[in-house]
């Protein structure tokens, strides 16, 4: 998968990044646009103003990665993402937020998204975390890890509870929540940097999936 | 009214009284201790005591003239010598037919059995000085009489005797608020009494022939408690307690309105703060970027406008900042300690110090007080600034954890130390740090060895923080210190990514 990423994203391929962005003011949703599009092997195909025209849009495109902002009118970016990662799992979707706040990009990425940006990070540094997350890799930062280690810890408490982070995975959360970079702990469980990217994915991925299946069970209690 | 007129009158009446008698000794020796115990005493006790009343009873008196249904009050005052102490003083009285007996106004007794003598243990009420004797008799028919006698011991053996002769007043017409039986002096218009048959002489021959003791007489003591001056100060005390505890309650429910008014208009704050400013900022330096990007690779301009986007950038971190310590939800521990964090990663990113991270989990989202809060933080940054600047280390931990009712956040370095007893304290700021704590409640402790790094150690109390919590906090100049000096302090953040 990596290799066939790597060659997506070559500067010299043919076939550019699909982005899609999705973002409710018109001013920032041109400039995103234009700096997608000035950005070697990435092409903006499509912009959405909504939620709602998200989840109309983009399951017809298919694109490799959405771009989305967590304050939209009427359904949220949250919503949005959780609706869209069940009809598009294979698109990655980084949320764009103003402000780093931790409760709002912790209920995102239990909401499926892949990652988070802020709306200020340079282009350079977007396209860093475009290729990551098309890598297969997953950033995260320490705060996030502390919070995702202790949610885990909270819900095995939990009677019925069938998602439980591998005792890998807890050990590469725990490293990042001290403060080490992705390559220390590389070096410190002697394993590649890439896997312990694709573990940070999986723990992404048990986290919306330990959500979701939260999400029907307490569908499943409140129904009569 | 003596009975022997009226004897032969009614025999039948006798043998009534025969069975009557009868029927009480039956009734007296089945139940012995029954309460007629003036009359079981009579027995043994008549002769002494008609032999003794007979020196300490006076004569019969009364007013001069005698007639049926009449009240007649006799007065009569005394003295007892100054620095004379009272051992007993026994009073004894009786009336035909009744009255009603004062000491210095106050009631001790009445009577209306004239057969009887009643005696009074006066001991307690008598003290140095005039008192009054005062006497409401009254006649129901024919004869009318009173005998009394007050016999005084002193405790040097000096005897007072006040006995019924016609040293007695008689006063003639008393209004009925018995104000005379307490003047100390007779009035010109009272008439002596006058002496109307001696004891056991004609017409009272064989009267009185009981005796019946009361129990001694103590002065009524007032305590303080039964005043009603105090209770009265006591009732307006518990009064005035009351109306303060609801001033009080007023007061309190005022503040944690306008303390959940300040909250509402801090997140109003805060929003509007993200939303319009935020939402401006963030699109100027996108704006900033694609122009930037549409200049040809080379040209001044370009150079230009990246400066723009990056003071554009630091100006949105500061406004993060400004945010985050505005926005009421952020008054927790939890989110000091995420901010903490945050903070000493990001300023030490770009040195090549690696910033650990040793963090208590589950940190509960208590609230955690403003200057607390503010002072912690700001020491926490000098210690980090002093770590990049002096230190040469290669890693430095943050711990921050719980240890009782305190909360502990360590910087600890693995750098080259220095020697704190040689080192100037305003060269390491040490001095700074402990009075930051010391404002609060906290400690400063700074435990450093040349070639073996340098540890500082903040504690703070929780506990009060969460008790403050409690009452609300008024809106201080405190909060907008806070907002200065996140603001402020985050500037070494921002030229360094900058």
């Amino acid at each position: 998968m990596k290799a066939n990423i790597s060659s997506t994203v070559a500067p010299s391929a043919r076939l550019p990044v699909k982005v899609v962005l999705v973002e409710d003011k018109a001013g920032v949703r041109d400039s995103w646009c234009k700096l997608i599009n000035s950005l070697p092997g990435f092409s903006c195909v499509s912009v959405c103003s909504s939620g709602e025209d998200a989840l109309r849009v983009i399951p017809s495109i298919a694109p490799d990665v959405v771009l989305m902002d967590i304050f939209l009118p009427r359904m949220s970016g949250i919503e949005c993402t959780t609706r869209l990662k069940l009809l598009l799992p294979k698109a990655q979707i980084l949320i764009l937020t103003a402000v780093e706040d931790d409760e709002l990009v912790f209920m995102a990425l239990e909401a499926g998204a892949d990652g988070y940006l802020l709306k200020r990070t340079k282009p350079e540094d977007l396209r860093a975390a475009m290729l990551d997350v098309l890598g297969g890799g997953a950033p995260m930062t320490s705060e996030i890890a502390r919070r995702v280690v202790e949610s885990f810890r909270r819900a095995s408490r939990l009677p019925k509870q069938t998602v439980h982070l591998s005792a890998r995975e807890e050990e590469v959360l725990i490293l990042l929540s001290k403060g080490y970079s992705n390559k220390e702990i590389a070096e410190q469980l002697s394993i590649s940097a890439e896997t312990v990217g694709s573990h940070l994915k999986h723990i992404y991925e048990k986290m919306h999936v330990r959500s979701r299946t939260e999400a029907v069970a307490r569908y499943m209690t409140t129904r009569p | 009214m003596p009975r022997s007129k009226s004897q032969s009158c009614f025999r039948p009446l006798f043998r009534l009284a025969g069975y009557c008698a009868g029927g009480i000794f039956l009734f007296l020796t089945l139940f012995p201790d029954a309460v007629f115990s003036a009359e079981n005493s009579l027995p043994n006790t008549s002769t002494n005591w008609l032999v003794e009343a007979t020196n300490h009873i006076g004569q019969w008196i009364w007013d001069t003239n005698t007639f049926d249904k009449q009240t007649c009050r006799l007065w009569r005052s005394f003295e007892i010598p100054r620095d004379a102490k009272v051992s007993s003083a026994i009073a004894r009285i009786t009336v035909d037919n009744g009255f009603t007996l004062f000491l210095d106004g106050q009631e001790i007794g009445r009577g209306s059995d004239w057969r009887t003598v009643t005696e009074y243990d006066l001991t307690w009420l008598l003290n140095p000085g005039r008192h009054t004797l005062a006497v409401e008799a009254f006649n129901d028919r024919l004869e009318a009489g009173l005998i009394f006698g007050l016999h005084i011991q002193l405790v040097d053996r000096q005897i007072i005797e006040i006995l019924s002769d016609n040293t007695w007043f008689i006063v003639p017409d008393a209004p009925p608020d018995k104000k005379w039986a307490t003047r100390k002096t007779a009035l010109p218009d009272w008439h002596p009494a006058i002496v109307v048959g001696a004891i056991h002489h004609h017409p009272w021959e064989i009267w009185p022939y009981g005796l019946s003791i009361e129990p001694p007489l103590r002065p009524a003591v007032v305590r303080f408690w039964q005043t009603g001056w105090f209770q009265l100060s006591l009732f307006l005390v518990c009064a005035l307690a009351l109306l303060f505890c609801v001033w009080l309650m007023t007061q309190l429910a005022a503040q944690s309105k306008a303390q959940r008014f300040l909250q509402v208009e801090r997140a109003r704050i805060a929003r509007d703060i993200h939303d319009d400013l935020g939402a401006q900022l963030t699109q100027l330096v996108l704006l900033g970027e694609v122009a930037q990007r549409e200049q040809p690779a080379n040209a001044a301009a370009r150079a230009q406008f990246n400066q723009i986007c990056e003071r554009a950038r630091e100006l949105s971190h500061a406004m993060d900042e400004v945010v985050w310590a505005v926005n009421s939800r952020r008054d927790t521990l939890r989110d000091f300690v995420n901010y903490v964090c945050k903070y000493a990663r990001i300023y030490l990113d770009p040195t090549p110090i690696r910033c650990r991270l040793d963090v208590e989990p589950e940190i509960p989202p208590d609230a955690f007080d403003l200057p607390v809060r503010r002072n912690l933080f700001l020491a926490v940054k000098e210690a980090l600034n002093n770590a990049a600047k002096h230190s040469e280390a290669g890693e430095l931990f943050l711990r921050i954890y719980r240890k009782g009712q305190k909360l502990v956040v360590a910087v600890e370095d693995n750098g080259k130390g220095f020697d704190p007893a040689q080192a100037g304290a305003e060269r390491n700021g040490m001095t700074n740090l402990s009075q930051r704590m010391s404002e609060v409640g906290g400690i400063c402790n700074v435990i450093s060895q040349p070639g073996g790094g340098c540890l500082v150690v903040f504690t703070v109390p929780l506990a009060r923080a969460r008790r403050r919590a409690w009452f609300s906090r008024r809106p201080s100049p405190d909060e907008m210190d806070d907002m200065n000096a996140v603001v402020n302090v985050s500037d070494p953040a921002n030229s360094q990514n900058g």
